[in-house]
């Protein structure tokens, strides 16, 4: 079953430069989808679109049927989105408050808050530094809380814009480890990226964008050879002819 | 950097932790405007009622004191501006200036005066939630229409939030001009400007991705209040402060 449909999707910024365009594509529940794409190639412009972040000008994203834009708050709630910079995505004082923020917002009773907020910092392993304040956190951390606060509105669909930047060996492996348990749990991925190598082994499709449109769209083996032409750095195990591992192994 | 804001909450389970909000705020009220009313005998008592607040709320009392180190150079500069700038019969001459007794007096009691006030808003953010505090505000500001109370709550959250990383950035910003060698530029305004307008920058920039954030995560102003409740033992606290505050006012008269 389809849940992500967008049919010719377009975005144009109000300086006149085009975001995306022409974008038409498929998700199916529980796919784990990497979109790659050199810097300013429209990956981001076209993850806001799956929120309302951003509204098209031309085209529709439907998720689970029902168009984004006739209903945002549902959109919000059902594409839960990590972005590049955890720091600016953490509005509370505390751990156990900033992932207690999304689940306010939806206006869910306190125990209701208190059940989600506990389940969601077990999910990412914080729930023993609750009560820490964030800006004290690693990196790795800083991240993990950035996903709990997403995992604590129940979303079906997580989308990360570059979440292995920044983070050291242990931080991705840590967070990729995560990641995989979550779609193992069923939740639909999604990862933009421009750094193929620490992810891919892991997807079942490979999407490329270049100049805002999808230019490549396969499973990763299929593609993998000519992401280069793209400004996407083909993984090096790829480049010697070997079988692409996980960096969990 | 962002580790000197000594002013955050410490988990714990002390009465000071798990008394109301509220009260706490009110009873903060009551004995700020009673300290800076008093006089060393007053002052004498209040210091002893901020030792057994820390030790019943079991705050480490050496990291506070290291954490308020900056504050006790602003307190020895306000001393001395004090001892040095009160008009009396001068004790000690030194070229243009002259200290008296009574300035030295009138230093030492505001000095004191502040350092209370600043101890007990350290406890009481030391053992209140921020969101408790949050909560709380909303609630004050209720009786009041034309404020808007859920956004000037939210407003100081973020403040309290963002404050430890504008601090950070400032670093940042300060140590990579340095490894650049603003310390050759002598001129003071010169290295203030170079320093702000990219710290502005970053600060604005950083405020942009938030709100976009918040509303990734459905930020409206409706949106779940945490329930306030008092008990038997916010009452008692409070009416032991209200006669504190009374003793205080009949000690220095």
């Amino acid at each position: 079953m389809n849940i992500i449909e967008v049919t010719n999707l377009s975005h144009r910024f109000s300086d006149g430069t085009i975001g995306i365009e022409g974008i038409t594509l498929s998700i199916q529940e529980g796919e784990f989808v990497v979109i790659a794409g050199r810097n300013g190639s429209g990956k981001t412009t076209f993850l806001r679109h799956l929120n309302g972040l951003l509204l098209p000008d031309t085209g529709a994203v439907r998720l689970g049927g029902v168009s984004v834009s006739r209903d945002i708050p549902r959109a919000r709630q059902m594409v839960g989105m990590v972005f590049q910079d955890a720091d600016s995505q953490i509005v509370g004082e505390t751990v156990f408050d900033d992932v207690a923020f999304g689940p306010e917002n939806l206006c869910l009773n306190e125990c209701e808050v208190k059940r989600r907020v506990i389940k969601s910092l077990e999910v990412v392993d914080l729930i023993d530094i609750a009560d820490q304040r964030p800006h004290l956190l690693s990196g790795g951390e800083k991240r993990r809380l950035a996903v709990a606060g997403i995992l604590a509105m129940e979303p079906r669909i997580l989308v990360f814009d570059e979440p292995f930047s920044d983070l050291d060996y242990p931080g991705v492996r840590q967070l990729l480890h995560q990641t995989l348990l979550l779609h193992k749990a069923g939740h639909t991925i999604l990862i933009a990226t421009h750094d193929l190598e620490k992810v891919i082994a892991h997807a079942d499709r490979l999407l490329i964008i270049s100049d805002g449109k999808v230019v490549m769209d396969n499973a990763p083996e299929m593609i993998i050879k000519d992401v280069e032409a793209f400004g996407v750095r083909e993984p090096c195990a790829s480049r010697l002819g070997m079988e692409i591992e996980s960096w969990l192994n | 950097m962002a580790e000197l804001t000594a002013f955050h909450f410490r988990p714990g389970t002390s009465l000071l932790h798990t008394l109301d909000v509220r009260f706490k705020i009110l009873s903060f009220v009551l004995i700020s405007i009673s300290s800076f009313k008093a006089y060393p005998s007053a002052l004498s008592v209040l210091t002893l009622v901020i030792f057994y607040a820390i030790l019943i709320s079991c705050l480490p009392f050496k990291s506070i004191l290291k954490e308020l180190r900056y504050f006790f150079v602003l307190l020895v500069f306000i001393f001395i501006v004090r001892a040095m700038f009160t008009s009396a019969s001068p004790v000690v001459d030194f070229k243009e200036s002259a200290v008296a007794w009574q300035g030295i007096y009138d230093g030492a009691l505001i000095c004191w005066r502040l350092l209370i006030v600043v101890l007990f808003g350290l406890i009481f953010v030391s053992t209140t939630r921020p969101s408790d505090i949050r909560t709380a505000v909303e609630w004050f500001l209720m009786p009041f229409p034309f404020i808007p109370g859920k956004r000037v709550a939210t407003m100081m959250s973020l403040i309290m939030r963002f404050v430890p990383l504008i601090l950070d950035q400032a670093r940042e910003t300060i140590d990579a001009q340095r490894s650049r060698g603003v310390e050759n530029r002598k001129n003071p305004v010169y290295r203030l400007i170079k320093l702000i307008i990219p710290l502005m920058i970053r600060t604005f920039k950083k405020a942009d991705k938030l709100a976009v954030a918040m509303e990734a995560r459905c930020y409206s102003e409706k949106r779940t209040n945490k329930a306030l409740l008092s008990a038997k033992s916010d009452w008692i606290t409070l009416f032991g402060v209200i006669c504190l505050s009374i003793l205080l006012s009949i000690i220095d008269t």
